[in-house]
């Protein structure tokens, strides 16, 4: 019996088009504008200037706080500029602009192809270099590794799970990954277990990628015979449902523990890490190369086949010049989407650079998103039977449109992880999550402001 | 048959004294000691909950009244205004201050002529929405975004939406200035304004803090930060702070120099009468500024007899 | 596209929609009204076109003229509510009866509370028990009318077999064929005509993920269970659990009716208390009560419970005891 989540999720078509096209390294442009918001929480502050001279690997902006992240420059070259420039969603967000002079890195940066089986002893050096190294979760949220990887005292992590699920339908980065550098995670898998006091490690993958399976069991196997520390790791094959990789759903799937409202991972003993991160914190740790580059997906049903492609780039590259790369954005086109077609964000300014968490440019067409005109809600269900929470999104949507906040919290509004299945589901084209996605954030507020 | 008769009576008499007891015991115990003049700031209120003075409705701010009197500086009822605040003052036998009547401003002119379209928002039609998810759907990340927050927020029907121009128009008889469409919008455009002498108001229509030149590529009527309205200005009424003029209007004495001066036509000038039009200012003004307060000057001439 | 579109995620849109759902209801009830049309013939004809068109009708102008706004006759539940309310009704109901019920169901049920979704009675039960209490001589005037096939099934025409039991006991019943029950019903309104066909949309209803099958299968197994333990005290009194399952409306409403989305409760647990209520209201009238037959007053009781159905019983959350 294969496993999955308890709650709810939703069957949205699989649509991996670019599944079998190899990743290819984009060449760098002849300027990039790196971003200092990069992660999950404060930006970072820019530590060069106008006129800096800057290698490949060389910190440009340090970390502003506890949750925050190390931003390296992508290229060598000269700091034009430090200033302000419009994000992926229009707003201003401070840029470090570098016009690119050959290709230069840092020194102690291992560029070679060798894989380095043999994990360093000292946990403390390991997650120094992590955070020095500036990696962050890949899956989505972009939150700092090392703040994950240090459990806060008292608290035990039972189970790292490595999230190989992609369950957001086009994506195909992390399996691209998986079969190319499944070694490379497989270490990284094994660096996380150390810092984490040798706790197993679960690579959990769904059962729509059996090749990305074999490949990483057989990494594993390899390395269990070959080299030490490989103890404890093994694959998990999980059943095909949306938001699989939700790391909430992906504790209950694997662990079937729950993670109380409000509450972290750790709480149950579980750290959940993306494949992508396993194998930014390899390079990181292994081979002293900062996170710098991140594969993205190319895909769309507009595309033909020859134009689908998985990148390997690096940060701040504009997405304009990688859409021209990839061969132009296809007529059809009605949006453009950076991240899965679930959660991903609708771009509205392809001037905006590539970050760390960039996983795709994926074109839907007109027929394919345009939301349908909203109608009277007929009490179905659909939505509260799709939701992988367990939450009601008629009930709240209509809480929040009324502002009665009691009744929200009550009805668990801060849970919801906008993994997007009750919009999804809603015959009537009810704007469910644009509604509770607000009404959430009003309501952690007032239980911030409470505490 | 008799007995029954008197049965029934004896019973519904003694029913009737015990309940009445009762009551009358309950009543006691659980009164509550009110002010009485309470009730009578209470009935003098317009009792329309608004919540424009900062309490939670009428009554609360009728208590507030009592309990600050004789001082009642800190009360003010916005949609009873300087009237309404007299009758208070009356009930409560106190002086109170008139203040100065104030309106809502909406500061913005990006029309969609001013302000082209740079993309097309499909999502679910509210401000707070729309600005949670991007700077919105033109080159301007700090203007309106249209989708009508502050009309729905209005509890007077003084806002409505200019289909023409995409932006918010305040009906100036109406609005009270409770401030519940300043609450509304997240991009924080609408201000309340002292209404002015006559009504006639200046103040800069654009809260752009982006560069002169990245303000003036996304909007044609942005404020660009140059600064000449500030040299202009005789009485000192107008900062530049982040690349945005802003008009000081316990400051401004109406003397409209900035107005002409302004490269872009950001400051507006409403409902000062058409005497003798400067030949640049006035078609500047009617160029670009065909929205907000100034389609109500047509109403301007019957007020000023009153 | 010149523009970019641009909204907020997710950006992908199931192809479900309120129309899909509702013609999946009525191809769910054709199997029903094929075999009412063969053995009842052109006067079941007339009873389902006037239905149909008088509610589709109505609907359409009261949105249009009375209440003014968006039409929504196009997302085929006023097609849903003429044909269950056909279904309910006798095949030798005049036409203007029908009309009547069609006024009620739409007018009176649907659009005084606001139209779909705002109900709070099943339309086509209310225009049903309206006629019923309204025209109680036409509404039980079982006289089988000549149909396309079969014309020879009269042997107990006149009266249901629920009204046969209520008169005249048991023994009243005993020699019913449950095989033909299950294939053409005899007597009763047209809907009750063949269990199979129904037992065939409900199928369909589960496969196409229309409804879920709490609500069906417990007012069913209430039904069944109910009648089990009063016919084993005494077999001479109370009729069996097969006959109870297989006459009535108890088909046509468990499958069709009770589960319309809007009067019914939202979660899967108040589904099922909800379905329990139905089938001992049922069974109460039918041993009990004044009618024969009581699956629509049962809906309707229930129907009025389900807001606090509503209110008591919630999805089982993630993470919470």
């Amino acid at each position: 019996m294969m496993k999955t989540f308890s709650i709810g999720g939703i069957h949205p078509s699989d649509s991996k088009i670019s599944k079998d096209c190899r990743i290819e390294v984009l060449p760098v442009p002849s300027k990039v504008f790196i971003s200092v918001a990069q992660h999950l929480g404060a930006p970072a502050t820019p530590v060069v200037k106008a006129g800096d001279q800057v290698k490949v690997g060389q910190v440009i902006a340090e970390p502003a706080g506890f949750i925050s992240a190390y931003v390296h420059s992508s290229v060598s070259g000269t700091v034009k500029s430090v200033g302000p420039r419009k994000d992926l969603a229009g707003n201003n967000m401070t840029h470090i602009e570098i016009d690119v002079e050959g290709d230069e890195w840092i020194e102690g940066a291992d560029l070679s192809d060798t894989l380095v089986t043999e994990i360093p002893e000292d946990n403390k050096a390991i997650l120094e270099k992590i955070k020095m190294c500036g990696v962050v979760g890949l899956g989505g949220a972009t939150f700092p590794a090392h703040v994950k990887l240090c459990p806060p005292p008292g608290k035990k992590a039972d189970c790292l799970i490595l999230n190989g699920a992609e369950c957001e339908p086009y994506l195909t980065s992390d399996y691209r990954i998986m079969l190319e550098r499944s070694k490379e995670i497989v270490v990284g898998a094994a660096i996380m277990k150390q810092v984490l006091g040798g706790c197993p490690a679960v690579i959990g993958i769904e059962e729509n990628k059996p090749e990305a399976i074999k490949a990483m069991t057989a990494a594993v196997a390899e390395l269990q015979k070959t080299a030490k520390g490989y103890d404890g790791i093994s694959v998990m094959t999980l059943k095909k449902k949306y938001p699989q990789g939700g790391e909430k759903q992906l504790i209950d799937a694997v662990m079937g523990r729950q993670v109380k409202s409000m509450g972290l991972p750790i709480d149950v003993g579980a750290v959940v890490q993306n494949v992508a991160t396993s194998l930014a914190v390899y390079e990181a740790v292994q081979k002293n190369i900062p996170l710098i580059t991140n594969v993205m997906t190319i895909t769309g049903d507009c595309l033909p086949m020859e134009k689908q492609h998985n990148y390997k780039f690096r940060i701040g590259m504009p997405l304009s010049y990688i859409a021209e790369y990839a061969g132009g954005v296809p007529e059809q086109a009605a949006k453009i989407i950076s991240g899965g077609p679930m959660m991903g964000k609708a771009i509205s300014n392809m001037d905006a650079t590539t970050v760390k968490g960039s996983s795709s440019l994926l074109y839907l067409t007109a027929e394919q998103t345009v939301r349908g005109v909203e109608s009277a809600c007929i009490r179905c269900g659909k939505c509260a039977e799709a939701c992988p929470m367990g939450l009601e999104p008629f009930l709240l949507q209509k809480y929040a449109r009324n502002g009665m906040m009691d009744e929200l919290e009550e009805n668990a509004v801060q849970d919801c992880i906008e993994c997007g299945c009750c919009l999804y589901s809603c015959p009537a084209n009810i704007p469910l999550l644009d509604i509770i996605r607000i009404a959430k954030g009003d309501v952690i507020r007032i239980i911030r402001t409470r505490k | 048959m008799t007995t029954t008769i008197i049965w029934t009576i004896a019973i519904l008499t003694v029913l009737g004294a015990v309940l009445a007891i009762v009551l009358y015991v309950v009543a006691e115990k659980f009164k509550v000691e009110e002010d009485p003049r309470i009730d009578e700031v209470e009935k003098v209120l317009p009792g329309a909950n608004c919540g424009g003075c900062g309490q939670a409705g009428c009554r609360a701010f009728a208590q507030f009244c009592v309990e600050s009197s004789p001082n009642l500086d800190k009360c003010f009822c916005p949609v009873g205004g300087n009237d309404g605040m007299q009758k208070v003052a009356a009930v409560l036998g106190v002086e109170v201050a008139v203040k100065e009547p104030q309106v809502a401003v909406v500061r913005c002119n990006g029309t969609c002529e001013n302000r082209p379209r740079t993309n097309e928002y499909g999502g679910y039609q509210s401000c707070r929405v729309k600005a949670a998810l991007y700077s919105g759907d033109t080159g301007c990340s700090f203007g309106c975004l249209g989708c009508g927050d502050c009309v729905s927020a209005c509890q007077f029907g003084a806002i409505s939406m200019n289909p023409e121009t995409g932006l918010p128009v305040v009906d100036e008889e109406k609005c009270t200035a409770c401030g519940a469409c300043v609450k509304a919008c997240p991009k924080n455009i609408i201000e309340i304004r002292n209404k002015g002498r006559r009504n006639m108001r200046v103040f800069v229509s654009c809260v752009n803090k982006d560069k002169g030149a990245v303000a003036r590529k996304a909007c044609k009527a942005a404020c660009i930060g140059c600064g000449k309205c500030a040299k202009v200005c005789p009485f000192d009424a107008i900062t530049v702070e982040n690349n945005i003029a802003y008009i000081d209007f316990t400051k401004c004495k109406l003397c409209k120099k900035c107005v002409a001066e302004c490269p872009t036509g950001a400051i507006h000038a409403v409902n000062f009468p058409v005497i003798k039009p400067k030949p640049e200012a006035a078609p500047a003004a009617q160029k670009t500024a065909p929205a907000a307060a100034e389609v109500k000057k047509s109403d301007e001439p019957v007020k000023k007899e009153e | 596209m010149d523009k970019l579109l641009v909204s907020p995620s997710p950006h992908l849109h199931t192809k479900t929609s309120t129309k899909s759902l509702m013609r999946d209801v009525v191809i769910a009830l054709l199997p029903a009204v094929v075999v009412s049309v063969l053995f009842y013939g052109w006067s079941e004809l007339l009873v389902l076109g006037v239905s149909v068109a008088s509610c589709v009708l109505l609907e359409y102008l009261i949105t249009k003229y009375l209440l003014r706004k968006t039409c929504t006759v196009g997302d085929y539940s006023a097609v849903v509510t003429g044909i269950l309310l056909a279904l309910n009704l006798p095949a030798t109901t005049p036409w203007w009866i029908v009309f009547i019920g069609a006024v009620v169901a739409i007018g009176v049920a649907k659009m005084t509370f606001g139209g779909l979704g705002q109900n709070l009675f099943n339309p086509a039960i209310v225009g049903r028990v309206f006629l019923l209490i309204s025209f109680p001589a036409q509404m039980t005037d079982w006289t089988r009318p000549q149909g396309f096939i079969g014309g020879g099934l009269d042997a107990l025409s006149g009266a249901t077999p629920l009204g046969l039991a209520k008169e005249g006991g048991v023994a009243a019943v005993a020699d019913l064929d449950y095989l033909d029950m299950l294939f053409y019903n005899i007597g009763g309104s047209a809907g009750e005509l063949s269990a199979i066909a129904i037992i065939a949309g409900f199928i369909y209803l589960l496969a196409r993920r229309v409804i879920r099958p709490y609500i069906t299968l417990s007012i069913l197994v209430t039904v069944a269970l109910f009648s089990d333990i009063f016919w084993m005290i005494d077999p001479a009194t109370y009729t069996d659990p097969v006959f109870n399952l297989l006459t009535g409306g108890v088909l046509l409403g468990s499958v069709f009716m009770a589960t319309d989305y809007v009067t019914s409760p939202m979660s899967n647990v108040g589904g099922i208390i909800y379905g329990v209520g139905i089938g001992v209201i049922t069974m109460l009238i039918r041993y009990f009560g004044a009618y024969p037959e009581g699956m629509s007053f049962a809906i309707l009781i229930m129907n009025s419970v389900v807001p606090l159905i509503n209110k008591w019983c919630h999805t089982k959350k993630y993470g919470r005891a």
